[in-house]
């Protein structure tokens, strides 16, 4: 194999990442520079290098992918989102605002929907000293308290400070009985373990590193213009479906029938292919473009079997598909710490590498099974706690990569274990930024050989990819910050257009994006990037393409598209009689949609060349040309129809609902079943459609009735008229005179106002006139939650202004003051001094409070001021 | 390209702390755009470049910057020696153009011989800084300026290192011992390079033992990788040289190198599939392959079937002799 002759130049330092004092020069292999200096091959370079950025861009034949099979019945829940943890309120005075989880929220919300969870135990606990069932307890055990009266008591609990609670043994004896166990220690204890769980799932969601590889594959199938697309399905995407397609020229690719399904027994993960020789270079040839294949002679080399390789989160398989085309399972195996990776050896057939999160790496192959090579728990280069390992092939069939998010390794699986030598290490050898972390190896070797050395490989972080030569460790030969705005974690490496020597290689992030690099370096040249990056359109692109929808499908229809890409995988179909190869993309989201996406080769691409400085290496936009079609169109609305008949995914779980049966008495029971029936009678009224009807109501307008229009003044008029008329005016006068001085419902508003200003203002002394009814209102539990109905007719009619009635305002002025003069009686009730008919009235009134357990009332004087509250 | 360069003239002003990195990628620009004089103004005004602190990284920049201006250099003072070469000694322009040729290069070796020092990868200032220490005799410098970049552990594992020295040492007339060693290292760190090969030839003419066990390790080490197996000089290679070594009666070393890979060149190397594409495509290579095949695995071994099968007017001859041998030889089957 030739070595490039002239590496390019590179400052080899050793240290950790982000280190300061290295200047970063990995500009000097980015693309504008990359092509070689004069210096080296004076003249021809130039003119060779403009001739290759030629015919390497492509460009999609529609804006955007397209909808390739229907979607599946399975509903798609779109799941956590970092809205959904994140703290809303944020923190303001912190100068850099930093991403902060609502573990408070987090906490109340679980308390409400996992109650049974959160307390069962606790009550399971304490079941010993709580009496579900039976009246007032007639034990002598004061140890046991009755959890009826408990529920009682607890009804008027007020969330801010409980200012009656020490009426209640009940709920002290309850609280000296619970105390040990409702302590902090047990809170804290599910506190901390419920951050433990939502750092977890923050970290899941910032990378979801399960599908790492890709779960969508291509299985090239007997003749060059059918295949199999090899992807999961299902609701939980544990069913691997093998669907046949169709590739025709100029048109968009086809599915034939229903796929060939396989029931797995959990989510799949990766999907990997891997065209084994004959019975290893049929993989060369099936990934040429067709036309060369033809000139071939494709038949002997067109693959007679092809393996796959399918990994979930705890079993990896492998099945082989043999003369018939049919799947047909070589091994399965249980990996019990969980399976991280799998990959498929391009030179010997049915050879794979699995690696686990416990660090271990196993090689297994039909001959010899399983056998592990190499076992570390720790991490390469330094100490990082995820457990994410890689594993990968080499161009030397005996030599492995092992990554893990530090650093990827070289072993040689026939030498003594732990052995090898380190390919790549984050730090200050590539330049890397603090905090950068490898997420993706893999070995470009499967490529056509003549384009690339078969000795590449590509090391993704969140932002930079990297190309390694095995013959040079340490040392990148292509650094290039990707941009990317999600973790890059699909990334296939596309066979040549044409012979010319420029490989596309196809990015995948894990939000849509696409992207792709045209690869060269040829023999003895230094890999480089040929032309500018380009990206692809992601699915939401194609949102155009659909009917325009009321907004709530809308927005299913946008979550649809916004699912996070698990898949990615890329086919060149054969065109013998078109004169310019395609390309068709497929790719797989987390809603188990396949997209699909044509790509052609761009005619005029020699504008782009001098495009830019080199600075700017943002991705070119993808080219404006391409337009829907009708029938596009045509095929989302049919898509669309379909989604909108998969029923939306259930709520992951819902409260459950608590039966106080057992621990509240018949009457309460007997309201609830009476809500019950009503309710059963409501729905089934509106599941016909009926009327409604006032027995179907039942007992239901408690509610007040609507206010009957109050009479104005012209009605008063009009009645006084009225009676005037019929000769009994004196008559009305009178009794006019007499209602004014009752308080009726007219005065009722303006009063409840007065009253509570009074009391934030004042109790010490008391306005005899606003004294009687005053307590009720503002902290009157409400009706429902009390046992017994709210007394409020009688400390109505009971007139609080009787006391004062036939005294003028003046004079009532003055016998306040009078009051407020008086020394400060401790036991004597506020209305002491106030005319005996008022005094008989209070009492009245507090009797009529003592029925409920708010005896505030009683003692008005002795109250505290309310400012506290 | 003037947008470019009043682009670029911003950035300076606007970036001072990054005023050397963008000088340098400016005239990288440039001269990828083949504009060498304003590349090379531009380097001169960053070298002259001197504000904030000296830290090591822009020290470090500064190296660079020179190099890449004694790059430059050299690349003016080897075309002047391409006219020198085709000028006639007798041509009166002669000693101009010597003149000049000999007044660049002291400039330019001070230029890079300082960055060279620094860890890393500098290849295309190695390799003109050693040409011009060549030109002028200088042997001993360029010879401990090619060690240096290849011993010095402070540098990454380089195999063009290894490569420039062995070429050097090569052109020098060094001795066949101190070649040897030279690409036994290289062998360490790249054994599927091509100069294995040589390094192969090289070590079959030595007289010792080891040295001709050592042939046979490199050979099989090369096409132990995906890159070289359809490398027709290495199979012709190995087959030849496994039947001067079975004839020699170092059964053990063949056996040695075998053990290791018994398991996998079959599925590797020798399947049927192989045999099959590869007649189809280079009979020679199959000849080679299916004798190393007999050889290794027997007369028994399919690829070797395949190939004695197929009737071949040219190479039959061939074939035949390849059978005798392999009754003969074949590690499968010693002769008892």
């Amino acid at each position: 194999m030739d070595f490039p002759g002239s590496l390019r130049p590179a400052l080899f330092m050793t240290g950790p990442l982000g280190l300061s004092d290295v200047p970063d020069l990995s500009f000097m292999c980015s693309w504008q520079d990359a092509l070689t200096l004069p210096e080296a091959q004076p003249q021809n370079s130039e003119n060779g290098a403009l001739h290759v950025t030629k015919d390497l861009l492509w460009e999609p034949a529609t804006p955007g992918p397209l909808p390739m099979l229907p979607p599946l019945i399975d509903p798609w829940d779109p799941g956590l989102t970092a809205r959904d943890l994140l703290f809303r309120g944020g923190y303001r005075y912190r100068r850099r605002p930093r991403v902060v989880l609502d573990v408070t929220e987090q906490i109340s919300r679980f308390l409400w929907d996992h109650g049974d969870v959160a307390f069962a135990p606790l009550g399971k606990l304490m079941l010993e000293n709580f009496k579900l069932e039976g009246t007032a307890s007639r034990t002598k055990k004061k140890t046991v308290v009755s959890v009826k009266k408990l529920l009682q008591d607890l009804g008027g609990h007020q969330p801010w400070g409980c200012p009656w609670a020490y009426l209640s043994n009940r709920q002290r004896r309850f609280s000296i009985l619970g105390g040990p166990i409702l302590g902090t220690s047990v809170a804290s204890h599910l506190a901390e373990l419920l951050h433990e769980e939502l750092v977890l799932r923050w970290e899941q969601l910032l990378l979801d590193e399960a599908c790492t590889g890709g779960a969508l594959a291509w299985v090239p199938g007997r003749t060059p213009q059918f295949g199999q697309l090899v992807y999961p399905a299902g609701g939980a995407l544990d069913r691997l479906h093998f669907q046949e397609v169709v590739l025709t020229p100029g048109d968009s690719p086809q599915f034939l029938g229903n796929p060939g399904r396989i029931q797995l027994q959990g989510p799949v993960r990766q999907v990997v292919t891997c065209t084994v020789q004959g019975e290893s270079k049929a993989l060369i040839y099936t990934f040429l473009p067709h036309w060369l294949t033809c000139y071939l002679t494709p038949d002997p080399f067109h693959p007679s079997s092809a393996l796959l390789a399918v990994r979930s989160d705890y079993h990896c398989a492998v099945w082989k598909f043999g003369k018939q085309w049919q799947p047909t399972l070589l091994q399965a195996m249980q990996v019990e710490k969980g399976a991280t990776g799998i990959s498929l050896s391009p030179h010997l057939p049915g050879e794979l590498a699995i690696c686990s999160r416990s660090g271990a790496v196993c090689l297994w192959s039909p001959e010899d099974g399983l056998q592990q090579i190499y076992k570390d728990p720790e991490t390469l280069v330094f100490r990082e706690s995820s457990s994410w390992r890689w594993a990968d092939f080499t161009a030397h069939p005996r030599l492995l990569t092992v990554g893990d998010r530090t650093g990827v390794k070289m072993l040689d699986t026939q030498g003594p274990p732990g052995c090898g030598l380190l390919l790549f290490r984050l730090g200050a050898e590539a330049s890397c930024q603090k905090g950068e972390r490898v997420l993706l190896t893999q070995y470009l070797g499967h490529s056509s050989p003549k384009c690339l050395p078969p000795t590449l490989h590509l090391v993704c972080t969140q932002f930079s990819l990297y190309l390694v030569d095995e013959r040079l460790p340490l040392v990148p030969m292509l650094k290039w910050n990707h941009g990317l705005p999600s973790p890059l974690l699909l990334a296939r490496l596309l066979p040549p257009p044409r012979p010319s020597c420029v490989q596309p290689l196809l990015l995948g992030g894990q939000g849509g994006q696409l992207q792709l690099l045209h690869l060269a370096g040829e023999g003895a040249s230094v890999p480089r990037l040929a032309g500018p990056p380009q990206s692809l359109p992601s699915r939401t692109d194609s949102l155009p393409a659909f009917p325009l929808l009321e907004p709530k499908i809308q927005w299913r229809l946008q979550e649809r598209l916004k699912a996070p890409t698990i898949g990615l995988a890329a086919v060149v179909p054969p065109l013998p009689s078109a004169p310019t190869p395609g390309l068709v993309l497929f790719q797989l989201s987390a809603a188990g949609d396949v997209f699909y996406q044509q790509l052609r080769p761009q005619v005029d691409s020699s504008l782009r060349r001098d495009a830019g400085p080199p600075g700017d290496t943002q991705p070119d936009c993808h080219a404006p040309t391409a337009s829907w079609t009708s029938q596009d169109t045509a095929g989302c609305s049919q898509w669309l129809k379909a989604l909108l008949k998969v029923p939306l995914a259930p709520p992951v779980w819902t409260a459950p609902t608590f039966t106080h049966r057992q621990l509240l008495g018949s009457r309460e029971l007997r309201r609830e079943e009476e809500e019950g029936q009503r309710l059963g009678v409501l729905r089934k009224a509106m599941a016909q459609g009926r009327l409604l009807l006032q027995r179907d109501l039942g007992s239901l307008p408690a509610a007040e009735p609507p206010p009957a229009p109050e009479s104005g003044p012209e009605d008063k008029l009009s009645e006084r008229l009225g009676e005037a008329w019929a000769g009994r005016g004196a008559a009305w006068w009178e009794r006019q005179q007499g209602r004014t001085s009752e308080p009726g419902r007219q005065t009722r508003r303006p009063k409840r106002r007065t009253q509570l200003s009074s009391s934030f203002s004042l109790s010490g002394h008391v306005d005899p006139s606003e004294d009687t009814s005053p307590r009720h209102s503002p902290e009157w539990p409400p009706a429902d939650a009390l046992p017994l109905p709210p007394v409020t007719p009688p400390s109505q009619e009971l007139t609080p202004d009787v006391c004062t009635q036939g005294v003028p305002s003046g004079r009532r002025q003055m016998l306040r003051d009078y009051m407020a003069k008086l020394p400060p009686q401790r036991d004597t009730p506020g209305c002491a001094a106030t005319p005996p008919s008022s005094q008989a009235s209070s009492i009245r009134a507090t009797r009529s409070q003592q029925h409920t357990p708010v005896l505030s009332g009683s003692q008005p004087l002795r109250k505290k001021p309310r400012m506290g509250f | 390209m003037e947008t470019f360069n009043t682009f670029a003239d911003r950035m300076k002003n606007i970036g001072v702390m990054n005023y050397l990195k963008i000088s340098l990628q400016h005239a990288l620009y440039l001269l990828h755009h083949g504009m060498l004089k304003d590349a090379k103004r531009n380097l001169s005004e960053a070298e002259t470049w001197r504000h904030g602190e000296n830290t090591s990284s822009r020290e470090i920049l500064i190296n660079l910057i020179q190099a890449y201006k004694g790059l430059l250099q050299y690349y003016t003072w080897s075309k002047k020696k391409m006219e020198l070469s085709k000028l006639d000694k007798d041509d009166y322009a002669y000693n101009a153009v010597a003149q000049d040729v000999f007044n660049h290069s002291w400039k330019t070796s001070a230029n890079i011989s300082a960055l060279i020092k620094i860890p890393g990868v500098w290849d295309p200032f190695v390799k003109s800084y050693v040409e011009m220490l060549e030109f002028y005799g200088d042997r001993d410098g360029a010879q401990e300026v090619l060690t240096n970049y290849a011993y010095d552990e402070k540098f990454p594992s380089n195999p063009n290192a290894h490569i420039y020295l062995y070429n050097f040492l090569k052109r020098q007339k060094a001795p066949r011992s101190k070649l040897i060693s030279v690409l036994k290292i290289l062998y360490q760190i790249v054994p599927s390079h091509k100069l294995m090969l040589e390094f192969h030839t090289l070590l079959r003419k030595s007289e010792k033992e080891e040295h001709r066990k050592l042939g046979l390790e490199v050979l099989f080490g090369v096409l132990d990788f995906a890159g070289c197996t359809k490398n027709i000089t290495a199979w012709k290679y190995l087959a030849k040289y496994l039947k001067n070594i079975l004839m020699g009666n170092h059964l053990a070393w063949v056996q040695e190198e075998w053990n290791s890979r018994k398991n996998w060149w079959p599925g590797f190397h020798f399947s049927y599939f192989w045999a099959k594409s590869d007649w189809k495509e280079d009979t020679a290579l199959a000849c080679e392959k299916a004798f190393v095949a007999g050889l290794l695995l027997g007369k028994g071994c399919r690829y070797f079937r395949y190939i004695l099968k197929q009737d071949h007017q040219i190479l039959g001859k061939k074939i035949k002799r390849m059978k005798r041998s392999v009754k003969k030889y074949s590690i499968v089957n010693p002769r008892l």
